[in-house]
């Protein structure tokens, strides 16, 4: 046990300075009354001697005596002082006047007119991007329309003198059937007369034809695609064989599954030529 | 008043008008632009286009 104490006893490292009893740290080797080096070290600040900022031994000093350190002072010397200026210095100079440089030479005579040079040079900025975003925005969508050859194949011009009247012609256009009726009169008027406000699509035949005599419409059943007959149904226009849709002679679904009436493509008569144009 | 001056009164006082005088302009502009290089691509190939050409060759045929 007891030797469990000795190994805990605390202990006291050596000081690296020794001390006198008085606690006045003895120091033989320092050399306390060192002074500037008498050259002027090369970096030219004037004479050579001992710095200016310290006292001259003659006021005072510290002295490492036999009793320890000295520090004693005869007379009040002179406070260091700067001896020259220091240009060099982060802080900054203060002034007594601000010293603003005149610009008034290179202000405008008349703000009116630079204002509105600014307003306009603007402007012209806007103009011209508005006219970049319009110009792309069309050419993008010009690319989406159809092209001139297909626009070229996609009408079909009809001689009308080859049709007589009373009489059908089936064209194809783009693909699909045309119906051409050249109307007598008598159809006409039973086109006209009809109640059409009661039908399934109902259709006024003056909305279904640029000219009465001209019916034109595409062959096409409303119902499920079949190319109808015809001359043939029960209301003396056109009838589908597949599932039983009759058309009247305005092309209007009157009996049957069609829902709808025959479709009627775009045309114009060109009278010049005596041709209709389909498309 | 000077030119300057009511320009500004006029046109870019008010944000509403300017911005409105803006697409005019570039409406106006587009057009102008437009016929402008049309003309002078027309003046540029003069004698090659067909509608310069077509006088001659449609008179042939009739």
């Amino acid at each position: 046990m007891a030797s469990f104490q000795a190994v805990k006893k605390s202990l006291n490292l050596a000081p690296t300075v020794r001390a006198r009893p008085s606690g006045v740290p003895l120091v033989p080797s320092l050399n306390l009354s060192v002074r500037a080096p008498a050259d002027s070290h090369g970096h030219g600040h004037g004479a050579s001697g001992p710095r200016v900022d310290t006292p001259p031994s003659w006021a005072g000093g510290v002295t490492n005596s036999q009793f320890g350190l000295f520090s004693k002072t005869y007379t009040t010397g002179p406070a260091p002082k700067i001896s020259h200026q220091r240009l060099l210095h982060t802080s900054v100079v203060v002034k007594d006047a601000p010293e603003v440089p005149d610009f008034g030479h290179y202000r405008a005579k008349d703000s009116d007119n630079n204002r509105a040079l600014s307003y306009f040079m603007v402007g012209t900025m806007g103009v011209l991007s508005a006219s970049v975003a319009k110009s792309s925005v069309t050419e993008f969508l010009k690319t989406m329309s159809a092209s001139a050859d297909v626009l070229a194949l996609a009408k079909v011009e009809v001689e009308l003198s080859s049709i007589p009247e009373g009489k059908n012609a089936i064209i194809k256009w783009r693909g699909k059937p045309v119906f051409i009726r050249h109307r007598t009169q008598g159809e006409i008027d039973e086109a006209r007369s009809a109640n059409w406000k009661t039908f399934r699509d109902p259709e006024s035949d003056e909305d279904r034809t640029q000219r009465p005599e001209w019916l034109i419409m595409l062959g096409v059943c409303t119902h499920l695609g079949c190319v109808p007959i015809g001359e043939a149904g029960d209301f003396g226009g056109w009838f589908c064989p597949c599932h039983g849709s009759h058309y009247d002679i305005s092309g209007r679904a009157r009996k049957g599954p069609a829902p709808l009436n025959l479709e009627v493509p775009a045309y114009e008569f060109n009278d010049a030529d005596g041709k209709l144009v389909i498309g | 008043m000077s030119l300057a001056s009511s320009f500004y009164s006029t046109i870019f006082k008010r944000n509403s008008v300017y911005i409105a005088s803006v697409f005019t302009t570039a409406f106006a502009f587009g057009i102008g632009f437009d016929s402008g290089v049309t003309s002078f691509w027309d003046s540029w190939n003069r004698g090659k286009q067909w509608k310069d050409l077509r006088g001659k060759y449609a008179q042939d045929e009739e």
